[in-house]
């Protein structure tokens, strides 16, 4: 009798079904990222043997690592890359998410919402080799141009350089950014930009007081959504910078696939994670610190 | 300065407003005086908010001018009229506290930083939230929002005051007490406000005068008694408060009396006070509120002139008691409202109850 109430009380308690809800999720989440994660701190923590990783603890993956100045400048690199493209993409992607919140009428926002997610139709790969049709060396735009008799020779600036990199990153990062931007500027009520107009204020002032910081939000969660994996990116340095200008990735499968030194390779990607990490809590920090745009 | 004729704070002529195809103001033209508390008063749709937000700027006029202070006010933005405006969501900067919200407007003012924070103390002290400036904005209860909204507002010491519905997210109680409060700030401040509402009751306690607006026209401006006690139609009766509506023929009028024959009552005279639509010789309705009839009790005598009919229904407030009775001749039930007096029992449904009617309490509809 106890038993059985017990049993149905624990059956009828919140917490359960709440994980009875997130188990199938959590199961393959811990499977197939928490799981390989580990794997890969682990291994950065283990010596490489000629075929086998050696279960030895050892901290010459990092200290190794970061003694090579080509780690250095490739994850530097990566950065700076990342950098250009967050700041890019996010503001190229405002005016665009301001326009459909402000701009389009409620019962069109739906229609280009999804006008703006096409890109998403085809492969991020795909994506990446159009843009390679477009800049590459006798693509869209050195054709053009010189079809049109403006220049003599294919230029080269753009083929395979980070500016390709950072043009191509940027696309198809862009909706990445509108979404969440979009998503906070729709929920500021628009009575507070007729307040501040009331009050006083234009409408270059309005939005530097009252749109930018209550949008704020959106922008910050753009940064991190289009700064954090963009760092990580392969494909595209692999493509478009046709493997001349490699990226923190890249290196990693080289170390890793190449070179076969799973623990070297594990020590950069665990290196590259902190140091992203590290710099997107700063930068949260110093949103909420000293962002406070408005005051 | 000459007294007769005092410029209007407000003069709008003719305004007219479209939404496409949609007319929402119909020829609107009224004047509103200095210092005067005004109130547009109407169902929802009639246009009222749209006028207020018109005359804040936030609306274009379709055609019509929009005067504020002798100034025609046609492409002159919102944040350059001399106007303030209280929103109905209140509008209040959630990303500031309630100090920064006050002094959002002063930016512009030529003022040092500590002068600025003894206008908004001073501020804040006004509409009763003294100590309140640092607080979050989105930490306040409705009625400290709505003072907040208030001192907002009047901290930049606008001509007039717009107010948008500001009372009709409180409650009751503290609807009853902003009233109040709404009342005797205006009169401190001596600033002229504009109140959008659709609580009849609310604009009767708060207005010096109220335009009662329907479908994009004004169809009447008046003092809130006259309002009550002479509507000039029987939609404005019906809005203000309980009326109730009698068939009538209007038999003649001469030296300023019209004899009328009323469905129940019989034939009596009015004055042509009384008429405040005019009079016109036919059929048409006289109203009457429910409080100038009176149920008599035994003993009791009627001022006026009295008939018998029966109660039909009985809804006891506690204060008041309202009862429909059937009046012989008289097709639908009329209400009644009696204050329960000392000593004064209240009848029972299908009770004999003679009625008290006074003429001078009638109001003809043609």
């Amino acid at each position: 009798m106890m038993q059985s109430s017990l049993i149905g009380r624990v059956a009828r308690s919140e917490n359960l079904r709440g994980w009875a809800m997130v188990s199938p999720t959590a199961l393959v989440a811990i499977l197939l990222l928490a799981a390989p994660l580990g794997m890969i701190v682990a291994f950065s923590f283990m010596t490489d043997g000629y075929l086998e990783i050696l279960p030895e603890f050892t901290l010459e993956n990092y200290t190794k690592a970061w003694a090579d100045p080509l780690f250095r400048q490739i994850l530097f690199r990566s950065l700076y890359v990342s950098a250009l493209v967050t700041a890019a993409t996010v503001v190229l992607a405002f005016p665009i998410a301001y326009f459909v919140s402000f701009h389009v009428a409620p019962e069109r926002k739906s229609l280009w919402l999804f006008l703006i997610t096409i890109p998403f139709w085809t492969s991020y790969l795909i994506r990446v080799f159009l843009w390679k049709v477009i800049l590459g060396y006798s693509g869209v735009i050195n054709s053009g141009l010189m079809g049109l008799g403006l220049i003599s020779e294919p230029l080269t600036f753009f083929n395979y350089s980070v500016s390709a990199i950072i043009v191509t990153l940027a696309h198809a990062y862009a909706p990445f950014a509108i979404l969440p931007i979009f998503v906070a500027l729709e929920r500021i009520d628009r009575s507070l930009l007729e307040a501040s107009r009331d009050l006083g204020e234009g409408h270059l002032r309005t939005f530097w007081r009252v749109t930018l910081p209550l949008s704020i939000a959106g922008v910050v969660s753009a940064v991190l959504i289009v700064f954090i994996p963009t760092v990580g990116d392969y494909v595209t340095p692999q493509l478009i910078g046709g493997g001349k200008i490699p990226l923190v990735a890249n290196l990693i499968q080289n170390r890793m696939l190449d070179l076969d030194n799973k623990p070297a390779g594990s020590a950069l990607a665990v290196s590259s994670m902190v140091i992203v990490a590290i710099i997107s809590v700063a930068f949260l920090w110093a949103n909420r610190r000293y962002l406070r745009v408005g005051r | 300065m000459t007294l007769s004729a005092p410029r209007p704070i407000i003069a709008l002529r003719d305004v007219q407003k479209y939404y496409s195809d949609y007319h929402a103001l119909r020829g609107i033209t009224a004047e509103i005086q200095q210092g005067e508390f005004f109130s547009l008063l109407g169902p929802s749709g009639c246009g009222k908010t749209t006028l207020l937000r018109t005359i804040a700027g936030f609306e274009d006029v379709s055609s019509g001018t929009v005067h504020i202070d002798g100034k025609d006010m046609d492409g002159v933005p919102a944040n350059v009229r001399p106007t303030n405006m209280v929103f109905q969501s209140y509008a209040i900067f959630p990303h500031l506290t309630v100090a920064e919200n006050v002094g959002f407007g002063l930016r512009r003012a030529a003022l040092s930083r500590t002068e600025k924070a003894a206008e908004v103390d001073a501020a804040l002290k006004m509409v009763g939230l003294t100590g309140y400036g640092g607080r979050a904005a989105h930490a306040l209860s409705g009625g400290q929002r709505q003072r907040v909204a208030l001192a907002r507002a009047l901290i930049l010491k606008p001509k007039v005051l717009l107010l948008d519905e500001p009372l009709s997210a409180l409650d009751k109680k503290m609807r009853e007490q902003m009233q109040i409060e709404l009342r005797r700030l205006q009169r401190q401040v001596g600033i002229t406000f504009i109140l959008v509402t659709h609580d009849q009751e609310e604009a009767l306690i708060m207005s010096d005068r109220i335009a009662v607006m329907f479908e994009g026209q004004i169809a009447q401006l008046a003092s809130p008694q006259q309002l009550y006690r002479r509507p000039i139609s029987r939609q404005v009766a019906e809005f203000i408060g309980v009326m109730n509506f009698l068939p009538v023929q209007v038999l003649g009028e001469n030296g300023g009396r019209v004899q009328l024959n009323v469905a129940g009552l019989g034939a009596c005279e009015i004055t042509a006070e009384q008429c405040p639509s005019g009079v016109q010789i036919g059929a048409a309705s006289v109203g009457l509120r429910p409080e100038t009839l009176t149920v008599l009790f035994e003993g009791e005598v009627a001022r006026g002139r009295e008939l018998l009919g029966r109660v039909e229904e009985v809804q006891y407030f506690g204060d008041m008691t309202s009862y429909e009775v059937s009046l012989p001749d008289v097709a639908r039930p009329v209400s009644i409202s009696m204050r329960n007096l000392v000593g004064r029992q209240v009848l029972e449904r299908g009770a004999p109850a003679r009625v008290a009617w006074e003429e001078g309490a009638l109001v003809l509809f043609c």
